[in-house]
């Protein structure tokens, strides 16, 4: 006999999906490291950060996470990473292989869902389809946490949109936002930094200074992933992921200290 | 001519590429020079007695930076905490990355704070080799040009300068452009090209820095560090082509007129 579904109202499915996302938005009003970025670096400082016992909540713009892990240069869905990324989609169980010396080309879409996968896995939660639009500064300026709304009312007139947005309050800040370094703009609207800009393209040197400058920009606001080049000035990236990946390791690790630290004096 | 009396050549590792033998260099530099101690002091920052500064340092280099090539380096920019702690990591030798483009001429002054002010004197030779690179604003085109090496007081050679300073092959940046186009990784280009420029970790780097210290030397002796001769080792290199035939090819390593400044110093 074939399978049957359920006879189920409804109103029984709004309400499972209203309680549920309403108990998980109350619980992470508040929490210790709010990333805005679901690409491969916000998601690789989640985990690491999620497996470290720490409750992280990942804002994306949009729907879908990964970024531009899905796929790699000129649309084309392989992605590359240089020696040594492949540590990091050997812990993934991202199959892969070498192509030329230090070069490791994987499936996009292998990698990228077996990424958000375990993100998932480690606990990670994740508030999609919303947009960053502000920071929460608290005493001498420090981040503590951001203001989000829905992404489709950012893409409405503002002379029809009065709606405002909410304020989400967490220990620390991670911009993973990519080249537009959005959460660190925000701070340079506000006087607090001026970021430098991207530079020419240098492949083969961008991903050791990326690794080299991930880390606080800020009190309270770590940067990592493409939007250390664009805060920094650092050259231009090729389409390879390896620092992303490893910049969202080394920022948890970062993130991790500070946590601790501010435990300490707590 | 006139021919200045030299004392002591010093020679400092501010970070360069692994593949750079710097005692190999002091080494041929005491065979052309009999007359001239030649001394290897290795990191200057360990050296002097600067650690307390280290702050001081990299916020200097942090202040020197290039972001636009076309446009020229404000003094006294303000650099940001992260380009600051890199620049620290740097001076104390927990990372030797490199890519960023400083500014030459005001690492000069930088590199000349670390000379001790007793071996100021122009009988003495400061050289110090690192990866930084570095360029220098050229006011008639009006942008900056990465350079090998900076003479003066101190002189500056740079192991990423001899990579990316002197121009590559045309048919190089051309596939280049391409595989970039592409999203493809330029190694594989690289591969294609190998042996017709020098590359970072290059095995024949040593070889080819002791022709830019002897320039260093000669801009010391003589107030000049080239030679048009494009055999000759003071030749001033613009493409990889003629650097690899300066350096390595050439049938003689520096022509009549410098190998007899060379053989006047060493009193033959």
């Amino acid at each position: 006999m074939a399978e049957r579904f359920s006879p189920v109202g409804e109103k029984e499915v709004t309400r499972a999906i209203v309680t549920e996302f309403t108990a998980q938005f109350l619980e992470y009003v508040e929490s210790d490291c709010i990333i805005v970025g679901g690409g491969p670096a916000g998601l690789m400082a989640g985990r690491s950060l999620a497996r470290a016992g720490k409750k992280v909540l990942i804002v994306e713009r949009n729907n879908y996470l990964g970024g531009g892990f899905w796929i790699g240069g000129y649309l084309l869905n392989k992605v590359t990473v240089r020696h040594p990324g492949e540590r990091v989609l050997d812990e993934l169980d991202i199959p892969y292989k070498e192509v030329t010396r230090g070069l490791f080309v994987a499936d996009g879409p292998h990698a990228c869902s077996k990424l958000i996968a375990s993100a998932c896995d480690s606990g990670v939660k994740f508030a999609n389809m919303t947009v960053f639009d502000d920071l929460v500064l608290k005493e001498d300026a420090r981040v503590a946490g951001v203001v989000v709304n829905w992404t489709p009312i950012s893409a409405l007139p503002r002379e029809i949109t009065c709606v405002d947005p909410v304020a989400l309050e967490s220990s620390l800040v991670i911009d993973a936002t990519g080249h537009d370094a959005q959460v660190v703009r925000k701070l340079e609207e506000r006087g607090l930094i001026t970021t430098k800009g991207f530079g020419a393209m240098w492949v083969e040197r961008s991903e050791d200074l990326i690794i080299e400058h991930t880390g606080e920009v800020h009190p309270g606001l770590i940067v990592i992933g493409m939007a250390v080049s664009t805060t920094y000035g650092l050259p231009r990236m090729g389409p390879t992921f390896g620092a992303m990946l490893i910049s969202g390791e080394v920022g948890a690790e970062i993130a991790l200290e500070k946590l601790h630290e501010s435990a300490k004096v707590k | 001519m006139k021919v200045r009396r030299l004392n002591k050549v010093l020679l400092y590792d501010e970070g360069t590429s692994q593949a750079l033998n710097i005692e190999e260099i002091a080494e041929y530099l005491r065979k052309k020079l009999a007359k001239v101690q030649v001394e290897v002091r290795g990191d200057p920052f360990a050296f002097y007695p600067s650690q307390d500064k280290v702050l001081d340092y990299a916020k200097k280099f942090a202040s020197i930076k290039i972001q636009d090539s076309t446009k020229r380096m404000l003094s006294g920019q303000e650099p940001l905490y992260g380009e600051i702690e890199y620049e620290k990591r740097r001076i104390l030798g927990k990372t030797r990355a490199f890519g960023i483009l400083y500014d030459g001429l005001e690492l000069q002054r930088i590199l000349w704070q670390l000379i001790l002010r007793e071996e100021s004197s122009l009988e003495f030779v400061h050289i110090f080799f690192n990866n930084r690179l570095f360029a220098t604003w050229n006011e008639y085109d009006r942008r900056y040009h990465a350079r090998v090496s900076l003479y003066g007081i101190p002189s500056i050679i740079s192991t990423t300068g001899v990579v990316e300073a002197p121009a590559k092959p045309r048919e190089y940046y051309i596939l280049k452009q391409q595989y970039e186009m592409l999203g493809k990784d330029i190694l594989e280009l690289k591969d294609a090209f190998q042996g017709r420029f020098i590359d970072y970790e290059d095995e024949r780097l040593t070889e080819v820095v002791k022709g830019y210290a002897m320039q260093a030397v000669f801009y010391a002796l003589i107030g000049d560090p080239f030679c048009e001769d494009e055999g000759c080792r003071l030749y001033n290199a613009h493409w990889q082509e003629e650097l690899i035939f300066a350096q390595l090819v050439s049938e003689y390593e520096f022509c009549p007129r410098h190998t007899g400044l060379i053989e006047d110093e060493n009193g033959h």
